[in-house]
C-alpha cells in the first residue's frame, strides 16, 4: 500500500509534521491559540478563499497546531489526509454528512456505540437520511443491504461494548464489489493496534478522547482519508464530491483533489459550515498522547489480557467476553487482524445479573464508574443504563448488550492492584447474592 | 474538461476556470506515474488571473483512458496534436520530471509557437537506475515507495504539508498505484535527443531545481542550462524532486514572474 512515511510509527509520534522552526526553535509543538492569521497581502487573502495556495484562513477551518496532529494521524494510519474535529461524534456526523445527502442510506452495524446508534437511527433520519442496521458479521446481510443510494458502510472494528471483531478485509470485498467506501471507526483499535486502512477501511474515524490522548482530559476526534476510493466511479453516483461545488466557483473536488477529494471537501464545506473544529490547546493536549500511545497500548493490551484471565477464574463471574481469550468466537480473526492485541475493553456479568452488577461498581475504590473509555485509569460502566440506555431492548439485543453486561476499560494500574479492587467488588456482589 | 481525442477521453485540468483559447494558454505537463494534481497548487492562481490552463493526464493516467504515450517524441507529438485540435496558436509550456523532457521536446518541434518554457527537476536526459526500472514491472507497490523515498526531499518526508492536514506522500503514492510507471520511467531512460532539441529553442527559458534532487541530480540540470540558447532564469530551491508540491508557493512565484511578461505580450 502506498505510504504517509518511511518512519515507524514511535517516530511518527514524536516528529511526523513538526520540526522546530524560527523564530524560537521550540522542540515541542507550538500552542497556536489563535483564531486567525494575517494575510501579509490582500491577494494572498484572496488566494487563500479560493484554494490556490495552502495555508492557514481561520481556527475553525484549520490551525498551525491542530494540523501537526492531523498529519502525524494520517501518517499513522496510512492515509492521504486528515480532519481533526471537536469531538468523535463530529467526526461521525461530519463525514456523513459530507458523503450523505437527503434520499440517501447508510449500511451500518448493529454492534456500535449507542450514541452513534442514535445519530444513524433517529438523527440524520430528520435529514432524510436512513440507515439499515445489520449483524457486521453477517456479510450475507451486509451485501443484501446495501441499495441503490447507499453511500457508505459503516461499522466499529471492535465493536462497543460488546466486543465483536468487524471482519474488514471480507467487508471490503463486498464493499469495493459493490462501489461502496467501507467507513470505520477504530477508536477502540487505535493506529498502534491495527492499520485499519491497510486491511481495507476507505475512511478511518476516531474519538480522539480515548487512548489516544489517553489522559482522559481532551475531547477529540479525526478523520483520516485512506485516499483509496474511486469517488469517480460509474457504479455509484457521489454527487458531493463529483459534482461542482458552487461556493468555490465550480470546484469539483474529485478532479482537483483526487485521492484527496474527501479530505478537502470535509474541510471546505463541513468545517465551515458545521464549526466542530478541535481546539488548539486541545490538539496539543492530544499530541502529547499521541506521543507515547505505542507504548502504552502495550502495557493497557498486557493488563487487559491478564484481567480478562484472572475473572475468568473467580467463582462471582459468570461471563467474560474479551477477544485476547480463546473462548471468544473470533479470538483467531482478532488474533489475526490484532495481533498486537485487541485493546484494552473487556465486558464480563456477575451471578446475581445487574443487581450484582451494581454492587460491584460501587465497591469499587481504583476502577471508576463513568462513561468513557481509553483513560489511563481503569474505568467501568453498566451499558444497558448509560451509554446505550437511548436505543430499545431489540435493538440493545442486536448490540450485544445484556442486562448484567459489565464493561471494563483496563488502565494502566498495576495489575494486582485492580485485581484487588476487582476482588472488593466480586465479594460486595457475592453479599448482595447471599443477601 | 474532458476531451474525446486521439480514440481516447482526455482529462485536462483547467485550473477551475472553463477553458477559454483566446486567453494565453499555459500548459502544465505532469512527471513519471503522476497526473495534472501535482500542479494543483500553481494552475488555480493561473486560470483565475488572466490565463487559460491546461493540465492534462497524459494517456492511460488517472482520469485520461487510452494507451500510455511510447516515447517522449511521441509525447510531444501529442502535446501539438492536442493544442492544435484546441485551435490554440501560442504557449507557454511548463514541465515537471518527464513532462519537462517533454515541454524541451516539443519546444524544439515548433519553436516559433512557445511564448516561454519552464522546466522542473530535469536534465537533456533522466537516466533511471535499472533497479527501479526492474522494480517498476515487477513489483510497483515498491517502485512506488522508492519514487516516494527518492523522489521527496527531507522536509516532505517529515510529513511537511503546504496544505494543512495532507499528507503528499501517501496522495503521490495512490496516484502513481494507478498509473502505468513501468512505462514512463522506461520512456525517460529511452529519450536520448535532449541536448539537441535543448539547441534548438528560441523561446525565454527558466529552470527550477531542487537542491536535494535525488531522482535528477542538479549536476544534470546544471549541464542543460549551459546549453539552452535562451535561459533567462535559473534557480535552485531547498527541495527534492517533486518541486511542484514540496515547493508550491515558490515554484508559483517564479512561474508567475517568468511567464506572465511574455505570455501576456501581444
Amino acid at each position: 500500500m502506498p505510504t504517509a512515511s518511511f518512519f515507524a510509527p514511535a517516530t511518527i509520534a514524536l516528529h511526523t509534521g513538526y520540526q522546530p522552526e524560527p523564530p524560537y526553535g521550540s522542540r515541542a509543538v507550538p500552542i497556536y491559540q489563535t483564531t486567525s492569521y494575517a494575510f501579509g497581502e490582500a491577494s494572498v487573502g484572496a488566494a487563500l478563499f479560493n484554494v490556490e495556495q495552502g495555508g492557514h484562513i481561520y481556527s475553525r477551518m484549520s490551525n498551525p497546531t491542530v494540523a501537526v496532529l492531523e498529519q502525524r494521524l494520517a501518517a499513522l494510519e496510512g492515509g492521504v489526509g486528515c480532519v481533526c474535529t471537536a469531538s468523535g461524534m463530529s467526526a461521525l456526523f461530519t463525514t456523513f454528512l459530507s458523503l450523505c445527502s437527503v434520499g440517501d442510506h447508510i449500511v451500518a452495524a448493529a454492534q456500535i456505540y449507542g450514541s452513534t446508534a442514535t445519530l444513524l437511527r433517529y438523527t440524520l433520519k430528520r435529514f432524510g437520511i436512513t440507515t439499515s442496521f445489520v449483524n457486521i458479521n453477517d456479510h450475507t446481510a451486509v451485501a443484501t443491504a446495501i441499495q441503490a443510494n447507499t453511500k457508505l458502510v459503516f461499522c466499529e472494528s471492535i465493536g462497543n461494548p460488546a466486543l465483536d471483531i468487524a471482519d474488514l478485509p471480507k467487508l471490503a470485498a463486498i464493499t469495493q464489489a459493490q462501489a461502496v467506501p467501507l467507513v470505520v471507526d477504530a477508536t477502540f483499535a487505535t493506529p498502534a493496534l491495527a492499520k485499519t486502512i491497510d486491511l481495507g477501511a476507505n475512511i478511518v474515524v476516531h474519538s480522539l478522547t480515548k487512548w489516544i490522548g489517553g489522559s482522559g482530559n481532551a475531547v477529540g476526534g479525526a478523520i483520516i482519508d485512506g485516499g483509496n476510493f474511486n469517488w469517480g466511479t460509474e457504479q455509484r453516483a457521489f454527487p458531493t464530491l463529483t459534482e461542482d461545488y458552487a461556493p468555490f466557483q465550480g470546484l469539483n473536488f474529485w478532479e482537483e483533489f483526487g485521492p484527496a477529494a474527501f479530505t478537502m471537501r470535509v474541510r471546505a464545506e463541513a468545517m465551515r459550515d458545521f464549526g466542530a473544529a478541535l481546539s488548539p490547546q486541545n490538539a496539543f493536549l492530544l499530541l502529547q498522547g499521541l506521543e507515547t500511545l505505542n507504548l502504552r497500548m502495550a502495557k493497557h493490551v498486557d493488563n487487559a489480557q491478564a484481567l480478562a484471565e484472572w475473572l475468568t477464574q473467580q467463582g462471582g463471574v459468570a461471563w467474560v467476553n474479551y477477544p485476547g481469550l480463546s473462548t471468544h468466537p473470533q479470538y483467531v480473526l482478532a488474533q489475526e487482524l490484532m495481533p498486537q492485541g485487541a485493546g484494552s475493553i473487556l465486558s464480563f456479568g456477575i451471578h446475581g445479573g445487574l443487581a450484582a452488577g451494581l454492587a460491584f461498581m460501587d465497591a469499587l475504590q481504583l476502577g471508576t464508574n463513568l462513561a468513557n473509555v481509553g483513560d489511563s485509569r481503569t474505568l467501568v460502566l453498566h451499558p444497558a443504563s448509560t451509554t446505550h440506555s437511548r436505543l430499545d431492548s431489540q435493538a440493545q439485543q442486536a448490540a450485544g448488550i445484556s442486562a448484567d453486561l459489565l464493561r471494563v476499560s483496563v488502565g494502566l494500574e498495576a495489575l494486582q492492584d485492580i485485581q484487588a479492587d476487582f476482588s472488593r467488588g466480586l465479594k460486595a456482589a457475592a453479599k448482595l447474592v447471599k443477601e | 474538461m474532458y476531451l474525446n481525442f486521439q480514440q481516447a477521453q482526455i482529462y485536462l485540468g483547467t485550473g477551475g476556470k472553463v477553458f477559454d483559447a483566446n486567453l494565453p494558454t499555459v500548459i502544465f505537463l505532469h512527471g513519471s506515474g503522476m497526473d495534472h494534481r501535482a500542479w494543483q497548487l500553481q494552475t488555480r492562481w493561473f486560470a483565475f488571473h488572466g490565463f487559460s490552463v491546461l493540465a492534462p493526464d497524459f494517456p492511460a493516467h488517472s482520469l485520461s483512458t487510452g494507451q500510455a504515450l511510447a516515447s517522449i517524441e511521441a509525447a510531444a507529438i501529442w502535446v501539438w496534436d492536442l493544442i492544435d485540435q484546441l485551435k490554440i496558436q501560442t504557449v507557454s509550456l511548463v514541465g515537471h520530471s518527464q513532462g519537462a523532457l517533454v515541454a524541451l521536446e516539443a519546444a524544439a518541434m515548433q519553436p516559433a509557437r512557445i511564448r516561454s518554457l519552464s522546466l522542473l527537476a530535469t536534465g537533456a536526459a533522466i537516466p533511471v537506475n535499472d533497479q527501479l526500472l526492474q522494480l517498476a514491472q515487477k513489483n510497483k507497490p515498491a517502485a512506488v515507495a522508492a519514487m516516494l523515498s527518492w523522489g521527496f526531499g527531507e522536509a516532505y518526508q517529515f510529513g511537511n504539508s503546504q496544505v494543512p492536514g495532507l499528507a503528499p506522500l501517501a496522495i503521490a503514492g495512490q496516484i502513481m498505484q494507478q498509473n502505468p510507471l513501468a512505462t514512463d520511467l522506461a520512456v525517460c531512460q529511452a529519450y536520448q535527443n535532449g541536448e539537441l532539441a535543448a539547441q534548438k529553442i528560441i523561446a525565454p527559458t527558466q529552470l527550477i531545481f531542487g537542491e536535494y534532487d535525488r531522482m535528477t541530480p542538479i549536476k544534470a540540470g546544471r549541464a542543460l542550462a549551459g546549453v539552452l540558447p535562451n535561459l533567462q532564469s535559473h534557480t535552485e530551491l531547498a527541495s527534492g524532486h517533486m518541486l511542484p508540491v514540496e515547493e508550491p508557493a515558490a515554484c508559483l512565484q517564479l512561474l508567475r514572474n517568468f511567464i506572465q511578461p511574455f505570455a501576456l505580450r501581444a
